[in-house]
């Protein structure tokens, strides 16, 4: 039986040429909640993204000036190899979003955008009959059309019983049922945002998920609500990790392990005494100890690419 | 993965064509001798074969339009301008030539007639060859006919109303319509009349360079209402087709008229069409206007609000793969007070297409409170293809509330990435984008209608994701 966890190793990323995660690995397995704490600019959401093979945040370190010109030293950091992200014994580093997300993770995106006119409803319908559909028997999704509606089948369900489960997903969020034919995320305000996310969430099933700052802008019955559906997600066996800036939503939710990232980094990792520690005291020590060398290394790399350019390389 | 299907197969669905079946066949080109045949062949009174004869002199004098799309490759005299394809009008789905019922069950009108239709006009070639009109029209004193036949019918009605709302020296291709007009659809409700279900009408040409001049015309007296459906598809041919309708609508006080479209002409046809409403006091006037094939299409339905407090509204949904250009938009004229009118437009170019909105709004002197609101959203798929917005606002009155937003949009990596992450595959992605896009329209159709909006443009999504 292959191994039943998400396992992350030395991932690296970075958007734009410029390298954000300097090499992250953590393992999480089925049921746990593991919580990702750090400063702002710290790689969090970078991670969030690059984990789901957002496009722009490839895993795949760019082209370094020790590919173009072999003179440019080569720092240890930029190795050529992305790293690794393994759900359940398949490797995803190289697979796109969509295949990700049928491999099983998701993302909960911090500020997701609107598709106007395509409603939650609808997104999920074909989202989930992707993920769960048999293959070659899939209906295109055509919102108007009854007739194609009653071939719907996923996961042994039929469109109804679908629909109800839905449903039942969309009130233990206390969401009103006609927020279901709203167009994702299209006026919504940031608690429904957050609501919409986690709902997908419940729906969708994934064996992993990740929450990237799903508790700021929500005020406290927002909070509980979203902290309830990432407990229950957790007792269906999803492995969840939880990013937050802010840790309000660790009040009501108890993490496996903390993570703290710093620079691209993890430079500590604990139980959940150390986001109570962090909550006291802040990043303070972990910046001193590892942003000082981030802007150092980085205002060297301005001036090394400021001489190439003047004066060609060293 | 998406199975990627050649691009001929999904560009146009439609495009097979049946061996040709006619009864007559005028020849090509056009020329006094045709235009009085025409009327010889239909019987008609006298006062419609001279008002055919004028509508030719006019059309010689008037020049192609100077805006709007390339029309410079149309030959009018490659154009067969009259074909008449069976020997009688069939009264039942029966007494249809099979190669007909063929086509028909191709585009799926007996099921779809089983499900949503209450009466079915279809048009084949230029001549109504099949309808069934419920008993209950007749009852409620509600006419629906083939304009052919109500004007052997009802000649003193058409004669008060045909050519005033558009007459032939309004544009060339206005005078070319009065001038050879075949078929189209005659709607009379009388006054406090609701007609329920909408009346329905399926186009279709099936000939080489053969053109298609229906000429439709609907009154709706006081307090009525009607909704009236059309919708066309096209084999597709090698040679240029010509499509040139013209559609007038008369809204009495209070009533209400919406007349919606979906044209889906092979990408070889020049679909030119003049559409316009007067509108009186206190009536409604809807358009829904959605215009996915053709090679050029000219078209911008308007509201002539001649009451106080008549209301307008064009919704248009315009779709331009490659080598298309849809010149589309709406034209709203406010001459009394109170007025509203509200114009929206929603433009998908692909694959090199061009979309174009082109709009009206005039408030005429004296004119107060009027209010108009017009919205045009345009989505580019590609870098290739192109949109533009042609707006012109005359307004000639100080106490009027005008808006005009205008919007391009590029579908979106965010969004991609979105429905991706949440296992939905690239083209399924787009062609929802596409479809959340247009929905505020598609909304607005009848049921069947909307659904063959989403699928064709999940075939047109397909087609463009490798």
């Amino acid at each position: 039986m292959k191994q039943q966890e998400l396992a992350i190793r030395t991932l690296h990323a970075g958007i734009e040429g410029k390298e954000i995660l300097k090499g992250v690995s953590m393992t999480v397995k089925p049921g746990e909640i593991h919580a990702i704490m750090g400063p702002n600019g710290s790689g969090k959401s970078t991670l969030a993204y690059a984990l789901m093979g957002h496009p722009s945040y490839k895993s795949q370190i760019p082209m370094t000036k020790s590919q173009t010109n072999p003179k440019f030293k080569k720092s240890k950091e930029s190795s050529n190899n992305p790293g690794s992200i393994v759900v359940n014994g398949i490797e995803v580093i190289n697979l796109s979003p969509e295949e990700r997300a049928k491999a099983g993770l998701f993302l909960a995106l911090q500020s997701p955008v609107a598709v106007p006119g395509v409603t939650i409803i609808n997104l999920l319908r074909s989202a989930y009959q992707s993920l769960y559909g048999e293959s070659g028997k899939r209906v295109m999704n055509t919102p108007h059309n009854p007739l194609l509606a009653g071939k719907w089948r996923a996961d042994g369900l039929s469109l109804p019983a679908f629909l109800s489960k839905v449903k039942e997903e969309a009130g233990f969020l206390k969401l009103d049922e006609s927020f279901l034919s709203r167009g994702i995320h299209d006026g919504f305000s940031g608690g429904e945002k957050k609501k919409a996310e986690m709902l997908q969430a419940l729906v969708l099933r994934p064996k992993y998920a990740v929450f990237d700052e799903i508790d700021t802008g929500l005020d406290v019955d927002a909070l509980k609500i979203v902290a309830n559906g990432v407990r229950r997600l957790v007792q269906t066996g999803t492995g969840v990790i939880v990013v937050t800036h802010y840790m309000r939503i660790l009040k009501y939710l108890k993490p496996d392990t903390v993570h703290v990232l710093v620079s691209g980094k993890i430079v500590d990792t604990g139980g959940v005494e150390l986001s109570r520690d962090i909550e006291k005291k802040g990043y303070k020590r972990y910046l001193t100890q590892h942003a000082q060398v981030y802007v150092t290394s980085a205002l060297m790399y301005r001036y090394i690419s400021a001489g190439r350019k003047t004066v060609g390389n060293i | 993965m998406t199975t990627t299907q050649p691009i001929m197969d999904t560009a146009y669905k439609y495009g097979f064509h049946k061996p040709e079946n006619y009864v007559f066949k005028s020849k090509r080109g056009l020329d006094e001798d045709v235009v009085r045949d025409i009327s010889w062949r239909k019987n008609e009174p006298e006062w419609m074969r001279d008002m055919r004869l004028r509508s030719l002199e006019i059309f010689r004098k008037k020049p192609l339009p100077l805006w709007g799309a390339d029309l410079s490759h149309i030959n009018f005299d490659d154009i067969y301008y009259y074909i008449k394809p069976t020997r009688e009008k069939a009264e039942s789905w029966a007494a249809l030539p099979p190669e007909i019922r063929d086509t028909y069950d191709r585009i799926g009108i007996p099921e779809a007639e089983k499900k949503f239709l209450s009466g079915v006009s279809a048009q084949y070639e230029s001549e109504v060859v099949y309808k069934s009109i419920q008993g209950l029209l007749e009852k409620k004193g509600v006419i629906f006919l083939d304009m052919d036949s109500a004007l052997r019918e009802h000649p003193d009605i058409i004669r008060q109303y045909f050519g005033t709302i558009i007459p032939p020296m309004d544009n060339k291709f206005a005078a070319l319509n009065t001038s050879v007009w075949s078929g189209g659809s005659f709607v009379y409700v009388p006054a406090g009349v609701s007609v329920e279900l909408p009346l329905q009408a399926y186009f279709r040409i099936n000939a080489a360079n053969m053109g298609q001049f229906e000429r439709t015309l609907i009154i709706a007296e006081e307090g009525s209402f009607v909704h009236y459906v059309e919708g066309c598809t096209a084999p597709v041919y090698s040679t240029d087709s010509l499509h040139s309708a013209v559609v007038e609508i008369i809204v009495k006080r209070g009533a209400r008229v919406r007349y919606t479209t979906i044209q889906n002409w092979s990408t070889n046809v020049y679909n030119l069409v003049t559409k316009r409403t007067r509108v009186e006091e206190e009536g409604i006037m809807e358009w829904v206007d959605g215009n996915l094939g053709s090679k050029v299409t000219m078209k911008y339905p308007s509201v002539y609000l001649m009451g106080r407090k008549a209301r307008g509204e064009v919704l248009s949904i315009a779709y331009a793969g490659a080598g298309q250009h849809q010149d589309a938009g709406g034209k709203a004229i406010h001459a009394a007070s109170e007025t509203s009118s509200r114009i929206i437009s929603k433009s998908i170019s692909r694959g090199g297409g061009r979309t174009s909105y082109r709009g009206l709004v005039e408030v005429v002197p004296g004119a107060t409170g009027v209010k108009s609101n017009v919205v045009c959203d345009a989505l580019l798929l590609d870098p290739l293809s192109r949109s533009d917005t042609y707006p012109t606002m005359n307004i000639r009155e100080k106490q009027v509330a005008v808006e005009h937003e205008a919007t391009v949009s590029k579908i979106g990596d965010e969004q991609l990435f979105y429905l991706e992450s949440r296992g939905i595959g690239k083209a399924e992605a787009q062609s929802m984008i596409v479809n959340g896009f247009i929905e505020p329209i598609v909304k607005e159709l009848p049921l069947e209608y909307a659904v063959e909006m989403n699928r064709l443009i999940q075939l047109q999504m397909e087609g463009s994701v490798g």
